[in-house]
């Protein structure tokens, strides 16, 4: 019987870490990553080359929006170091989220980290996408992204040929287009049927699951990579679970929060390559790598995890 | 660009509200010393602008200058303006209301400002009294640290609530001309902190609907439009 929310288990880790005397030594999350075994992260593939990635990465949206303040900043470069140290690559920002790319870029330079990251941003702007890319990779303080997308499709007739002319050109891995919220979906499904996408980034979750009608099937069936945003709704849907008991099924999967049972219903969707999520949290940050491991549910349990948190 | 109708306002708010209480903690450990000097000068502004007589009118429109132009050095530029993409727009707007200021100092006649005894001057030191008084303090009671208040002269929010107090403390059509900035801050502060789901969002929007309501009474009253002569004043 599973009794825990995401909150409750971070207290509860926290408890055996002050018990076990170690505070003084590390940061909890770095703790409890010593403490066990390296994750075997399930990692999926990319439709278009084969490329295999782990199939939990990280967002930054407000999450990473920190602006000057060395404290956060910190905070959020000892999130990408749980999010790495749990075996982690992907992490995914835009230029519309603010000084997230800027502190990306802290992030990657105190850690040392540009050979282990994937690193995925967007371009958003109707003017000049090329001046915007180069601010980016000055941000990150990379030269090759390893996936670009146009964000929400904001000016995708010039946007999209420039990426994949950077594509043809060396100068970027692969290249695809973001929406939120259910936006523009009909705008989507019509570029995923006539341009030669590698990915898509869509949202997605055991409430919002009209991608699951059309869009995830054609992704499959045209072979691009989906990545999915908004996964928790912003924060929202974990909220509403908080303090809610798991279903008992949820140790068949070895679940142990709401933010792992929901993950793993994304991961297990054939379509889905990676979701995101996003938190200020390292110990988060590993949690949502662990929902990577072990057991996935079957369709049956999807259903059954939909039908649950839906009545939430 | 045509696609700006598909986002809501929630999507334009890009940061926390941890993020953003933490800019006023920084702004007040760093900058402490002057961020105690224009909570000073936005006092010595208050008790000049509830005097009868033109002297300090001077002195209150180049204080409250200088506290326009910290406000906008300080919190906007420095500290608000990497995680909030509005920012850069509104910088100029805060070097015009300061630069208005300095102007309306300048002038032979210069703004007035004086306790009349009618609704506008009322609105006008109740909106005084919270921005300084009061509005560093309405965190507490959210749970907030002290250390985060918002202080008048140096966060935006008191600084455009106090100076629309300080506007219908003034008398004249020209003092309506330093009313768009702080107005339009206000609505623009009252969305955001409203996403944010911050009840002390109300606050700027009573500052406003104050404002606009004291504006109109001035209008009907004549205030607006009676001579500086025509006051008593000693100009």
């Amino acid at each position: 019987m599973f009794l825990l929310g995401r909150r409750n288990f971070l207290r509860g880790v926290t408890a055996i870490g002050a018990t076990a005397g170690l505070g003084a030594i590390k940061p909890l999350w770095a703790q409890t990553l010593d403490n066990r075994a390296v994750l075997d992260v399930i990692k999926k593939p990319i439709p278009s080359t084969g490329e295999m990635i782990p199939a939990v990465g990280l967002g930054s949206w407000i999450t990473f929006n920190v602006g000057n303040d060395p404290v956060l900043r910190d905070q959020c470069a000892n999130v990408m170091q749980a999010f790495f140290d749990g075996g982690g690559r992907m992490i995914d920002s835009s230029p519309m989220y603010g000084s997230s790319q800027d502190v990306i870029g802290y992030g990657l330079d105190k850690l040392g980290a540009r050979d282990r990251v994937f690193s995925t941003d967007k371009v958003w702007t109707s003017d000049d996408g090329a001046e915007q890319i180069a601010e980016t990779s000055d941000y990150w303080n990379i030269e090759k992204f390893d996936l670009l997308q146009v964000h929400n499709l904001v000016g995708i007739n010039d946007n999209l040929p420039l990426l994949f002319d950077m594509k043809d050109a060396g100068r970027l891995r692969y290249v695809g287009v973001t929406t939120s919220h259910g936006r523009r979906t009909d705008d989507l499904i019509a570029v995923m049927k006539n341009t030669p996408l590698d990915f898509v980034q869509v949202t997605y979750n055991p409430v919002d699951r009209k991608v699951e009608d059309y869009l995830l099937p054609l992704a499959s069936e045209r072979g691009i990579a989906v990545i999915v945003n908004r996964p928790f709704q912003g924060g929202h849907l974990i909220d509403r679970l908080e303090g809610e008991k798991l279903p008992d099924f949820a140790a068949e999967i070895e679940v142990r929060s709401w933010a792992q049972l929901i993950l793993k219903y994304l991961i297990s969707h054939p379509a889905v390559t990676c979701p995101i999520p996003a938190t200020t949290q390292p110990m988060h940050a590993m949690e949502n790598m662990q929902a990577a491991t072990g057991p996935m549910p079957d369709d049956d349990m999807r259903q059954r995890i939909a039908a649950v948190i839906g009545v939430l | 660009m045509s696609e700006w109708w598909s986002y809501s306002l929630a999507d334009f708010l890009l940061f926390s509200p941890r993020v953003y209480y933490r800019l006023f903690e920084m702004l007040n450990t760093t900058w402490w010393l002057a961020v105690t000097a224009a909570l000073v000068a936005g006092i010595i502004t208050f008790g000049l602008s509830i005097r009868h007589g033109n002297r300090g009118n001077r002195v209150a429109l180049v204080l409250l200058a200088m506290i326009w132009g910290w406000v906008t050095a300080g919190f906007l530029w420095y500290y608000y303006q990497p995680i909030n993409w509005i920012i850069p727009y509104f910088i100029p707007a805060f070097i015009t209301e300061a630069l208005l200021m300095v102007m309306f100092a300048a002038r032979r006649m210069p703004l007035r400002f004086g306790w009349r005894g009618d609704f506008s001057s009322i609105a006008g030191v109740v909106m005084i009294v919270m921005a300084i008084f009061v509005y560093p303090f309405v965190g507490l009671i959210e749970g907030r640290d002290l250390i985060q208040a918002e202080l008048f002269g140096s966060a935006a929010d008191p600084t455009a609530i106090g100076t629309l107090g300080f506007i219908l403390l003034a008398r004249g059509s020209w003092r309506w001309g330093l009313l768009p900035v702080p107005l339009v801050w206000c609505v623009l502060s009252s969305g955001t902190l409203w996403v944010m789901d911050q009840n002390i969002a109300l606050l700027p929007l009573i500052a406003v609907w104050l404002t606009v309501l004291g504006g109109w009474m001035d209008q009907k009253n004549g205030v607006t439009r009676r001579s500086l002569l025509d006051t008593g004043g000693d100009d």
